[in-house]
């Protein structure tokens, strides 16, 4: 610290890295210096005066119960306490909160630079009030969407003159609504399995995951359920002017066989004539910019990122200045944000080089903007500024659809063409289809990012007559529902208005993490199946999606001073209670059911595939008995009907891999040792890539 | 009772919830089949077995029945 004793400023950040940023921005004389105290950095800066730049670390203080112990519900009395007392494993915060509040101890003005959203502001806000001793009524507060030099000067330069209460009161009682349906649902559901069965097995289910998970088996079953009928299609192939060219049938489907033979027989070695030709002119939009949300699928589509994923690269971005605030679900870029000097930087790199110059030649710049607001941030933008290091595969991408996106929004609309010649062939109608573009506009510089996929026709003539060199009549099944993916679940859980921009990519991922569903295509298991029968047969309310799109809207409502922390909490412990009741009433009859549950799930976890030599059982993953070996064995063994086993690897872990094997067709697993890359292995002895591999 | 084609408890028609909403399916689709291909329930049940896009219980429900030897005339009341 400085040698006299001085007051100083002290800003609190919500991330350790940002509190470098925050010091070396306003840091006049000479660079920020770092200090560091049991472990824990923070930075110092002389401006007008001396500051102390420090963080928190996401959360410091969290809600816990107010009666010690997690074997128990309901729960209804907590209060706001360290983490480190709430959670095992959180000890790093004890010294971090200490380190605060000696730093507060000795500071004359506070002031709040976390990022301003509702987390941020709950962050910013605990620890003014706890760690800094009821600072936060005397706060000032820090807003800003970049981490940019200038941004940040201009910030601490208008500061605003105390916290946004409404804000904090919002996002307060958000966590504290969470948190009574997470702990009294969750220990309900946990302690019932453990009950019954005597094992420990974390449950979980939450105001928001229980609904998403709803959504999820809603689809698993009409995808189970499903039965595909068939139908036909049929083209056309029509030689003109020397090339050939396909064109379907009017009706696009057509639903039963004498049909399509009937349109086979009539049209088949025929010809042709252009009865009319429709050309049609169409202009292509700018996309708007991003939200977060909308990044996310972005990504995900052109990626496979999952959102959680694109939300921590967006974020690592935006904590080294290269772009604004990623947790915004704005679309509109205010012209403050100064379009034309974050394009002029962008043309310092050789690749938007040509592209920016062609934007910042247009007379006047206007984005296109899309209809979603928030009060907090601007949509997603890039600042301009250059990565000091190296950026990951990943962050490349990213920034890279950013940039793009960015100046897409700026560019004009694309001019595309469609040509539809309708063609007679016996009083069959098909039709033949062209598409170009005339003018590119915003694809030129979001190039890579979309494709628009060509068709030209040759010149042709209404009344010509063409010859049908070719009928195909292709057998076609419906198809069932799609399965949902991380990113269209996303994208339902915010049109249905459930959760929020933070909270959905980690729900998504606690689905995975509690084993209720696997793969990318999300497909649910047993476990999710019988957690949501339990809560949908005994609670129906916790999973009811009204209910928790109704709650968000007076979460908001808070915010906007339209409702009141207190009816809003009174009201979830009066939807709880009778919840919570009727669960522990059928502790014995729901713990069965999610006991076995469980075992099915682990026992599923551990099922290879089908067994290529009887076909009807399932090959799985077995410990021996005598030896403790792990191998392969068939569950036919069990009933005498098939003995086939195969020789596992011994180190490391062993799991399905949910692949076949490419030169065999045997399911595989894989096996990961630490250390190595996993890999792949097909257990067939008598593969033949495998033997293959050996005569090399 | 338990399901006639899995351990899940059944309800008055010898289904669990799941297979009695597959079963519908099943029982639902053969008219569009018959009226697409022409083809006996018998022929329709052991098509949508092997085919692909069949969800899974839609199957058990399809093999039970050629096992149970249903015939559609009862389905059909």
């Amino acid at each position: 610290m400085w040698t006299n004793i001085e007051r100083y400023t002290l800003i609190i950040t919500e991330k350790p890295d940002t509190a470098h940023r925050v010091a070396s921005a306003l840091s006049k004389k000479g660079r920020a210096k770092r200090r560091e105290e049991h472990g824990v950095p923070y930075y110092l800066a002389e401006r007008d005066k001396k500051i102390v730049v420090v963080s928190a670390l996401g959360h410091l203080y969290t809600i816990a119960e107010e009666r010690k112990g997690r074997n128990y519900y309901p729960v209804f009395n907590f209060r706001w306490v360290p983490r480190y007392i709430a959670e095992r494993g959180a000890t790093r915060i004890r010294t971090w909160i200490k380190t605060i509040s000696k730093l507060a101890s000795e500071a004359d003005l506070f002031i709040d630079a976390c990022d301003y959203d509702i987390e941020g502001s709950v962050i910013g806000y605990c620890v003014l009030k706890y760690a800094c001793g009821n600072k936060e009524t005397i706060s000032k507060r820090m807003k800003y969407s970049t981490l940019t030099k200038e941004e940040l000067e201009k910030s601490y330069a208008e500061l605003l003159p105390h916290l946004d209460f409404e804000l904090i009161e919002a996002g307060g009682t958000r966590h504290e609504v969470d948190w009574l349906y997470g702990v009294n649902l969750s220990r309900a559901l946990t302690i019932a399995a453990r009950k019954w069965s005597g094992k420990y097995t974390t449950l979980s289910t939450g105001r928001v995951q229980g609904p998403a998970l709803k959504f999820l088996v809603a689809r698993e079953k009409d995808i189970r359920s499903f039965v595909p009928t068939p139908y036909w299609e049929i083209k056309a192939e029509f030689k003109i002017n020397g090339s050939f060219f396909k064109a379907e049938y009017e009706k696009n489907k057509i639903e039963t066989k004498s049909e399509s033979d009937a349109i086979l027989n009539m049209c088949e070695e025929e010809k042709g004539q252009v009865e009319k030709i429709v050309v049609r002119r169409f202009q292509q939009k700018p996309p708007v910019p991003f939200d977060l949300g909308t990044l996310q699928s972005e990504a995900y589509g052109l990626f496979g990122y999952t959102p959680k994923r694109t939300s921590n690269i967006a974020q690592r971005l935006y904590l080294e200045a290269l772009i604004s605030y990623p947790r915004t679900s704005s679309q509109k870029l205010p012209p403050e944000i100064n379009y034309e000097a974050i394009l002029k930087k962008l043309s310092k790199v050789h690749k938007y080089k040509k592209l920016a110059k062609e934007l910042l030649a247009k007379t006047k710049l206007k984005p296109r903007e899309g209809t979603k607001k928030d009060s907090a941030h601007p949509a997603i933008y890039p600042t301009g500024e250059l990565p000091e290091r190296e950026l990951h595969d990943s962050e490349k991408r990213v920034f890279d659809l950013i940039v793009r996106r960015f100046m897409a929004v700026f560019s004009k609309e694309a001019i595309k063409q469609s040509m539809k010649v309708h063609i007679k062939v016996n009083d069959h109608l098909f039709h033949l289809r062209g598409r170009q573009t005339l003018k590119e506009g915003w694809l030129h510089f979001y190039e890579p990012y979309v494709r628009s996929e060509e068709v030209f026709l040759p010149p042709i003539k209404e009344g010509q007559t063409i010859k049908v060199k070719k009928l195909i009549s292709e057998d076609k099944f419906t198809k069932p529902p799609p399965r949902y993916n991380p990113s269209s679940l996303l994208k339902k859980m915010e049109e249905t208005g459930i959760g929020t921009k933070a909270t959905r990519a980690n729900i998504i991922q606690t689905l995975y993490d509690r084993k209720y569903v696997r793969e990318e295509r999300m497909v649910v298991t047993n476990l999710g199946f019988e957690v949501l029968e339990v809560l949908e047969k005994h609670c129906p309310p916790v999973v009811s999606i009204e209910l928790t799109s109704e709650l968000e809207e007076r979460m908001d409502k808070i915010q906007a001073k339209r409702e009141k922390r207190e009816n809003v909490l009174m009201d979830t412990v009066e939807i709880l209670k009778p919840v919570v009741q009727e669960l522990k009433e059928k502790e014995k009859i729901i713990g069965e059911q999610l006991s076995n549950a469980i075992k099915r799930a682990k026992l599923e976890e551990r099922i290879v595939g089908t067994c290529p030599v009887c076909a009807t059982g399932k090959l799985i993953i077995l410990y021996s008995r005598k030896t403790g070996k792990r191998f392969i064995g068939c569950t036919n063994y069990f009933k005498g009907k098939c003995e086939t086993s195969f020789p596992l690897p011994q180190k490391g872990s062993v799991r399905p891999h949910g692949r076949n094997c490419r030169g065999c067709g045997w399911p595989t697993v894989q096996v990961r040792i630490k250390g190595k890359y996993p890999w792949t292995l097909c257990f067939n002895p008598d593969c033949p890539s495998k033997k293959e591999r050996r005569k090399k | 009772m338990k399901c006639v084609i899995c351990d899940r408890m059944a309800g008055e028609e010898g289904y669990c919830e799941l297979h009695a909403k597959a079963c519908k399916s099943v029982n639902e689709k053969y008219h569009e089949w018959k009226k697409a291909l022409e083809i006996s329930w018998k022929e329709y049940l052991s098509r949508i077995i092997k085919n692909p896009l069949t969800g899974e219980w839609a199957r058990e429900a399809a093999e039970y029945l050629v096992k149970s030897g249903e015939t559609r005339s009862v389905k059909q009341g």
